[in-house]
């Protein structure tokens, strides 16, 4: 056995400093079966191994060693127990500071050759963590193990999701936000076929962590991800992420937009359905009545709750008093607080003037409160664009989207010098259009009879 | 022609074969409509029957018998009568139970107004249900229908395309009289086949028309009323002689009732207006007051006022119309010179009549608020700012109530204006082009950039071939891969589960 570890590391070692990195990949495959029945030894095997020189082999091993590593959710209760979970936690730590030392120095141009299993492995970290309830802990190791894989900084890896998942249980959002501000362009090729989970639940998580920091249309475009990705089934993240859909579409819009007609139709023939308590709510919503949603907020507590939806439900209903004020600028240009709170149905004057005083306060609207008649008077929007910061503003627009353009543009050039693209064109539109429509056709069709 | 001398040799055998049709027809009339009661009518029944004949007729004494309790047993009684002279055996049936149902009803409520004073004399003065009627009639009808039956099969064995076309009209005609109007229909649509003259067909679409509008089957009669105004021989010689023209008109009401009912209210002004008085004659489809009153309605709920003006005032065609009803024209006249609270009264005042009326009644509420809605608008079309207490007293309303009005105005985009609710001043909002204009490019460049950014995305995940499959798949997957890299499976689903339960949170 020990002769198996010996000739995997020689391997190792011997093809890295021939620099022959494909073979080494070849002969890693391989090697699992060896490693996995080694367990105890894989220490030693990793002190000897350089995790620069030896990057691919050593994270090989790491994830054998993360993919075997105990799991232990339940908590120690006898003193024996308690010994054993300290022992895993000691385990645990080994690993961890294993894989802290390989992060820092692993050549990366080696680690993109094995990206799955480098993905796997921070996976197998993360769970670790979140079962131990220490996510803070994995932040800055994340984050540095994306930096080191990703080729450029708007790609998405298996390792963003851990990542996202991570600050979200820690409650920590701002080393996310340096990946979630950047538009993905492209997403890291790593062949495994759990690659749909992991990038919803980027998505997903990411949507969670900006309706958390009320950046609520971002979180709308995370999600209108989500429930645009190709679906032959339903998932449950796509599920989930459609309920939150409907809400922060009311937040944000006052109504429900239809989702984009690329949007796979699982979600309007399975998802919607299942997921009527909300459905019901924007039906609620529709009416401007803060009573009905109140209601139906009532009504479906309990599901909203169990959805985890049951700050983001309430937040529905705050918008709604929000929006409601709203429409009394557009009609009025004074009003007394009695007929705000009224109109609003708000229970008093005083809770109306607290609401337009933080309205007032967040730019939402514009007015002034006249205490003495008890009246408020709505202005127009001050913003007159003739000042040089609105015109800079403008600018700055105009130039992200000549930006975008640009990005559009070599997209298209980039398409139009594709061999796989060009052959197709010639090959006779007609021919294979013919081919492809019944083909397309039936599709459609079996995805009706699922 | 030859129809009056075999009459009488036809009167044999009994079947009743058109019993079972008309009573879901008059179901469907009655569920369509909210059930209200109209208390105070000042409607004279006896002449408003005696403008309408045939179905027309029947159909709305018995509207007016089911939404007036005050007029029930006046207009079933004359129905009665009425039905007494067609060979409608279920409607006579179905009128006698209403009959006594109504008046069972008023007995024990015990209302004086009803028949001149108690259940007594009212039972005096209702005709008895009579059987032998119903059976002669019933024979009769069969007999009739036997013999036309027969006639039109010796017409067709000698396939006269003429005589058949008769055939079938005088049976549509018989099953109209009947009360069948589902074979009458049939039975018209079949001469469609044996037309030979443009007239013959105008003939034939009217008559479809006419049955259509009976079953209440509007897209029925809007297509055969574009048939018949396209009919060659009818378009070439129209407006020339008086039968055309009476024709024309007869189209164009039914094209007027027609979009009446099926809400299209400008479309119905349209054709009424154009309606024309001296040939306006068809009591079995509607009276020359129908037309006017809704004719002048519709135009007053969706004309502005310069169509108001040139299509409705000084259109001498209508003109004639507007002096059947007084209070319409009134209404309309007041409305034109900006004197809303009289012209809103003198509506509530003949709310009541128009809500005994079968085919406006269900529209009166929306045609007043449009009406209201339009004389809002218009009052403050060319002001600045205006006062709304005011306002409020030229339109007939209180200042809360005007401000609620104006405010959905305001929220639909009707008016241009904003409420100062301190002043009761109403100000037209000046809309600042430029701002707008920014806003807008803004929003249109934010959206683009979502798009585009949503769009490159997708091109990635396409590129990526990431898409859900089905759970079973993906489970299958993922024991492949299991086997390929490690041979521990059991605590590699271990660890499926675990990752299955990080995905929840």
């Amino acid at each position: 056995m020990v002769s198996g570890l010996e000739q995997f590391v020689n391997a190792v070692q011997s093809f890295s400093s021939q620099g022959n990195y494909n073979d080494l990949c070849e002969v890693l495959r391989k090697s699992t079966d060896v490693l996995s029945k080694n367990l105890q030894h894989l220490d030693n095997v990793l002190e000897t191994l350089d995790p620069f020189q030896h990057s691919l082999g050593f994270l090989a091993v790491l994830f054998v060693k993360t993919s075997n590593l105990p799991t232990h959710m339940t908590p120690p209760s006898g003193a024996a127990e308690a010994a054993g979970h300290a022992e895993a936690r000691a385990l645990d730590t080994l690993v961890f500071s294993q894989f802290q030392n390989f992060i820092d120095q692993c050549d990366s141009s080696q680690a993109r050759l094995a990206p799955e299993t480098y993905s796997e492995v921070c996976h197998a970290i993360t769970r670790v963590l979140v079962e131990q309830k220490r996510p803070h802990k994995g932040i800055d190791l994340i984050r540095k193990a994306i930096r080191k894989i990703q080729k450029h900084e708007s790609q998405l890896t298996g390792a963003h999701a851990d990542l996202m998942q991570l600050c979200l249980l820690a409650k920590n959002f701002k080393p996310a936000l340096e990946f979630l501000d950047v538009d993905i362009c492209s997403i890291s090729d790593e062949g495994s076929q759990s690659e749909a989970k992991y990038f919803l639940l980027y998505f997903y998580y990411g949507a969670m962590i900006y309706a958390a920091l009320k950046k609520f249309d971002r979180a709308l475009y995370f999600l209108e991800v989500v429930i645009t990705t190709p679906a032959m089934a339903v998932s449950h993240i796509m599920l989930e992420a459609y309920k939150k859909y409907i809400l922060v579409c009311l937040i944000l819009h006052g109504k429900v937009l239809n989702p984009p007609k690329y949007a796979s139709q699982v979600v309007e023939r399975f998802i919607k359905p299942l997921s009527s308590a909300y459905n019901k709510l924007s039906l609620a919503y529709s009416t401007n009545s803060c009573e009905e949603v109140q209601q139906c907020l009532n009504l479906y507590a309990e599901t909203f709750n169990r959805d985890g939806n049951n700050g983001l439900s309430k937040q529905v209903l705050v918008s709604l008093r929000k929006k409601n004020i709203q429409r009394l600028t557009k009609t009025f240009l004074t009003l007394s607080l009695a007929d705000v709170a009224s109109r609003v149905q708000l229970p008093s004057p005083r809770d109306a003037e607290r609401a337009i005083l933080n309205m007032i306060e967040d730019g939402e609207i514009f007015a002034s409160i006249n205490q003495k008649d008890g009246m408020v008077c709505f202005h127009d929007d001050p913003e007159k664009y003739n000042t040089p910061v609105a015109l800079q503003r403008l600018e700055e627009e105009m130039e992200r989207c000549t930006e975008l353009d640009r990005k559009i543009l070599e997209m298209d050039e980039k398409f139009l010098v594709n061999p796989a693209f060009i052959k197709k064109q010639q090959c006779g539109s007609t021919e294979e259009d013919i081919a492809l429509a019944p083909a397309m056709s039936g599709q459609g069709s079996s995805t009706f009879t699922m | 022609m030859t129809l009056p001398q075999m009459q009488p040799m036809a009167y044999q055998g009994g079947v009743e074969p058109m019993q079972v049709d008309a009573p879901p027809e008059d179901n469907d009339n009655s569920n369509e409509e909210e059930f209200y009661i109209v208390r105070n009518p000042t409607l004279d029944l006896e002449t408003y029957a005696n403008s309408y004949k045939s179905l027309a007729r029947l159909h709305r004494l018995m509207f007016i018998a089911t939404h007036c309790p005050s007029m029930r047993v006046e207009a079933l009684k004359m129905a009665i009568q009425y039905v007494m002279g067609t060979y409608n055996v279920t409607l006579y049936q179905q009128l006698h139970k209403k009959l006594q149902e109504s008046i069972g009803s008023n007995a024990t409520t015990n209302l004086p107004d009803v028949a001149g004073g108690g259940a007594q004399s009212t039972s005096q003065d209702i005709p008895a249900f009579d059987i032998h009627w119903v059976e002669s009639k019933s024979k009769k009808a069969a007999l009739k229908l036997e013999k036309l039956d027969t006639d039109l099969k010796n017409y067709k064995s000698n396939s006269i395309k003429e005589s058949i076309r008769r055939g079938h009209d005088d049976l549509g005609d018989h099953y109209l009289d009947c009360g069948d109007l589902s074979n009458a229909l049939k039975c018209y649509s079949r001469a469609r086949d044996y037309c030979t003259s443009g007239k013959h067909v105008v003939n034939m679409c009217l008559n479809v028309i006419k049955v259509s509008v009976y079953l209440k089957n509007w897209s029925h009669v809007l297509s055969f009323i574009n048939k018949a105004e396209a009919t060659p021989d009818f378009s070439e010689v129209h407006g020339k002689d008086s039968s055309n023209q009476t024709i024309m008109t007869r189209l164009k009401c039914a094209a007027g009732l027609a979009h009446l009912a099926t809400k299209m209210y400008k479309a119905a002004a349209k054709q009424f207006l154009q309606a024309n008085l001296d040939h306006c004659d068809f009591p079995e489809l509607l009276s020359p007051n129908n037309v006017a009153m809704y004719g002048g309605l519709c135009a007053l709920a969706t004309y502005d006022r310069n169509e108001l003006k040139k299509n409705v005032i000084f259109s001498s065609s209508f003109k004639l119309f507007l002096e059947l009803e007084p209070q319409l024209r009134d209404i309309i006249f007041k409305f034109y010179e900006s004197k809303y609270a009289s012209c809103l009264k003198l509506l509530d005042e003949i709310k009541e009549n128009l809500l005994l009326d079968m085919y406006i009644a269900p529209h009166v509420n929306t045609l007043y608020s449009q009406i209201r809605n339009r004389a809002l608008i218009q009052y403050f079309s060319p002001y600045l700012s205006a006062d709304m207490r005011k306002m409020a007293s030229a339109l007939n309303t209180s200042v809360h109530a005007l401000e609620d009005e104006l405010m959905q105005l305001i929220l639909d985009g009707q008016i241009q204006a904003r409420i100062d609710s301190h002043n009761k001043i109403l100000y037209a909002k000046d809309a600042d082009q430029r701002s707008t204009t920014f806003e807008r490019s803004i929003m249109m460049g934010q959206e683009y950039q979502r798009r585009t950014r949503m769009l490159i995305l997708r091109s990635a995940m396409l590129k990526n071939h990431i898409h859900v499959k089905s759970t079973s798949g993906r489970d299958n997957g993922q024991a492949g891969d299991a086997v390929q890299s490690e041979p521990t499976t059991g605590q590699r689903t271990g660890r499926g589960d675990l990752s299955n339960s990080g995905e929840q949170q």
